[in-house]
């Protein structure tokens, strides 16, 4: 008798234990470029909700498609990605929403931006010389893609006709640009000063030339259905992810140096704390209109989506702290 | 109705895939309905796109394939047969059979260039361990009573060869085949997902990046088929060139 009591007292008391655990958000997260969002992980003294409003458990993932098959298969709640890839994946019926910017693509000497580097004595002189060449892209329907087709476009070339588009490594990049096997190459960061280091390099084009406008690189989506049911855990993470964002903006060398000793990067933490980083929003908020344009150029110039995308239904800021 | 057996399994699958499908418990992203793959699969086969991505998949792994066939019979005769040659050999074959040979695709790329050369050496490199290893064993194990009784009724070095060793060998050189037959596929595959602007890996990898599940799937039931009919076509060339050891096949 005393047994079963007991028994029933440990089954409702961790019954309840578990009812007032916070929300878990499972996010899959990328290599490159989400330092801030990475800083909640390494830095959780910077979070304060984290833990109380909502647990955070970062999964990280080598690339796009088996991110968001993991998300789709319901193994996570939301992520990180290419807004292109989101816009994407809205056009196939993804449940998806961006609620926060990680990164953009912008113009300026203070931020950096994926470059598309040729040989310095080679004689690729501008994009139409590409005609005949490679170019070579880290993968098909990336971001390095679309960047790489729009500067081929601009310079009156078709992709695949005149130029191909070659998938391959960023490690492998700069190599294959010094031996002529591709004529040019995408680099960001690490890779872009290690290779500008050892010099034979120069730059063609980058991702904002090639676009034209300064754009959303990466951002944070969730499902609507997770939104839905956990708007405050949200809100709470975002708050978090703002308090992070404007650590990281205002003291990022040390930030760096947290994220390396925490494991997040492997470059040597003297390198990286020198490069050049991408132009992040302090407040998380969203360039919706650099994503309206391209959707636009996705489906007019790439044919990449089969129906248009309503962005303005896509984005969703209302979860960032006003 | 015994021919028809096999076939009930396939159908059982089928029909599980298509309750999980429709059970709503997964996105028809991630699990697509055969109707749509099937949709997608005809769409497939009915442009001329479809088949050229086909052939020059089959053209990559047929090109390592027939190199790794020709060298790697040779090379297990020659072990199998000598004594020299096993010794020097078989330490090679035998210590990195289980190397990744795909690890080396980057260094191949380097080497070979982007295009099918790089794709090609990669799956001789492949085929070749199961062709020598099979082979060597083959050749190793064959009858010695049949050689002596080749040599006592004065059969010449090169009668022994082509009329007793390499008949009786024969039947391990078609297993090694259809060992090999398979992985060149696979790795055809392989390498054009991870650096090809052409082929079904190409499409595959292209219909996972386009969150197209359903065309993935349409590939992938395309590459079945197509190894499938080849493993048919090898077993029937094997039973008329090795017409006195019939294979026993389920398909038979």
């Amino acid at each position: 008798m005393v047994r079963a009591l007991l028994l029933s007292f440990a089954t409702v008391f961790s019954l309840t234990a578990l009812a007032q655990e916070p929300t878990l958000i499972r996010l899959g997260r990328g290599f490159a470029a989400e330092e801030q969002l990475w800083l909640m992980s390494a830095r959780p003294d910077l979070t304060p909700n984290q833990g109380k409003k909502y647990r955070l458990n970062q999964v990280l993932f080598q690339a796009n498609p088996e991110r968001f098959q993991a998300f789709l298969a319901g193994e996570l709640d939301g992520g990180t990605a290419p807004g292109l890839a989101v816009i994407a994946a809205r056009a196939q019926g993804a449940d998806m929403k961006i609620v926060a910017s990680i990164c953009l693509e912008a113009a300026g000497k203070q931020w950096f931006t994926t470059q598309y580097l040729v040989k310095d004595d080679g004689p690729v002189k501008s994009a139409k010389d590409l005609k005949g060449g490679v170019i070579g892209v880290v993968g098909i329907r990336t971001a390095t893609d679309l960047w790489a087709r729009a500067g081929l476009l601009n310079a009156g070339l078709v992709p695949d006709r005149d130029t191909k588009v070659f998938p391959m490594g960023f490690p492998a990049m700069g190599e294959a640009v010094r031996s002529g096997k591709i004529q040019a190459g995408t680099f960001v960061e690490p890779f872009y000063s290690a290779e500008m280091a050892k010099g034979g390099l120069r730059k063609l084009f980058t991702a904002v030339d090639a676009v034209g406008y300064d754009h959303e690189l990466l951002d944070i989506f969730f499902s609507e259905k997770f939104l839905k049911a956990n708007p405050d855990a949200v809100r709470a993470f975002l708050a978090d992810y703002v308090a992070a964002t404007r650590y990281y903006l205002a003291n990022t060398e040390q930030a760096k140096r947290d994220l390396a000793k925490a494991g997040f990067v492997r470059t040597p933490v003297d390198i990286y704390v020198r490069n050049s980083d991408w132009k992040r929003d302090a407040n998380g908020r969203v360039d919706v209109e650099s994503l309206k344009k391209l959707s636009a150029f996705m489906l007019d110039k790439l044919q990449w989506l089969d129906k248009p995308v309503n962005v303005e239904q896509m984005v969703d800021q209302g979860y960032l702290p006003r | 109705m015994s021919r028809l057996r096999p076939l009930l399994l396939i159908l059982v699958l089928m029909a599980a895939w298509e309750l999980a499908a429709r059970s709503g418990l997964w996105s028809p992203l991630v699990l697509p309905s055969l109707e749509r793959i099937g949709r997608e699969l005809v769409l497939f086969l009915s442009r001329p796109e479809g088949w050229m991505q086909a052939w020059v998949s089959l053209y990559r792994a047929f090109g390592g394939f027939a190199a790794a066939a020709l060298v790697g019979a040779l090379l297990g005769m020659l072990m199998g047969r000598s004594a020299l040659v096993g010794r020097m050999l078989d330490p090679l074959f035998s210590g990195t059979y289980a190397v990744p040979k795909l690890a080396l695709f980057p260094v191949f790329i380097f080497i070979f260039g982007l295009g099918s050369l790089s794709k090609v050496a990669l799956i001789f490199l492949e085929c070749l361990y199961p062709m020598v290893i099979i082979t060597s064993q083959g050749a190793r194990a064959v009858d010695p009573v049949l050689i002596w009784s080749a040599q006592n009724m004065g059969a010449s070095r090169a009668a022994t060869l082509r009329r007793v060793l390499l008949p009786a060998t024969m039947p391990y050189v078609f297993a090694a085949l259809r060992v090999a037959l398979p992985v060149a596929l696979i790795v055809v595959i392989i390498t054009e997902m991870i650096s090809s602007v052409d082929g079904l890996g190409y499409v595959v990898i292209y219909s996972l990046a386009s969150l197209r599940t359903d065309r993935m799937l349409a590939i992938v039931v395309v590459i079945a088929a197509l190894g499938l009919a080849l493993d048919r076509a090898l077993v029937a060339a094997r039973d008329r060139l090795v017409y006195w050891e019939k294979l026993d096949t389920y398909f038979a």
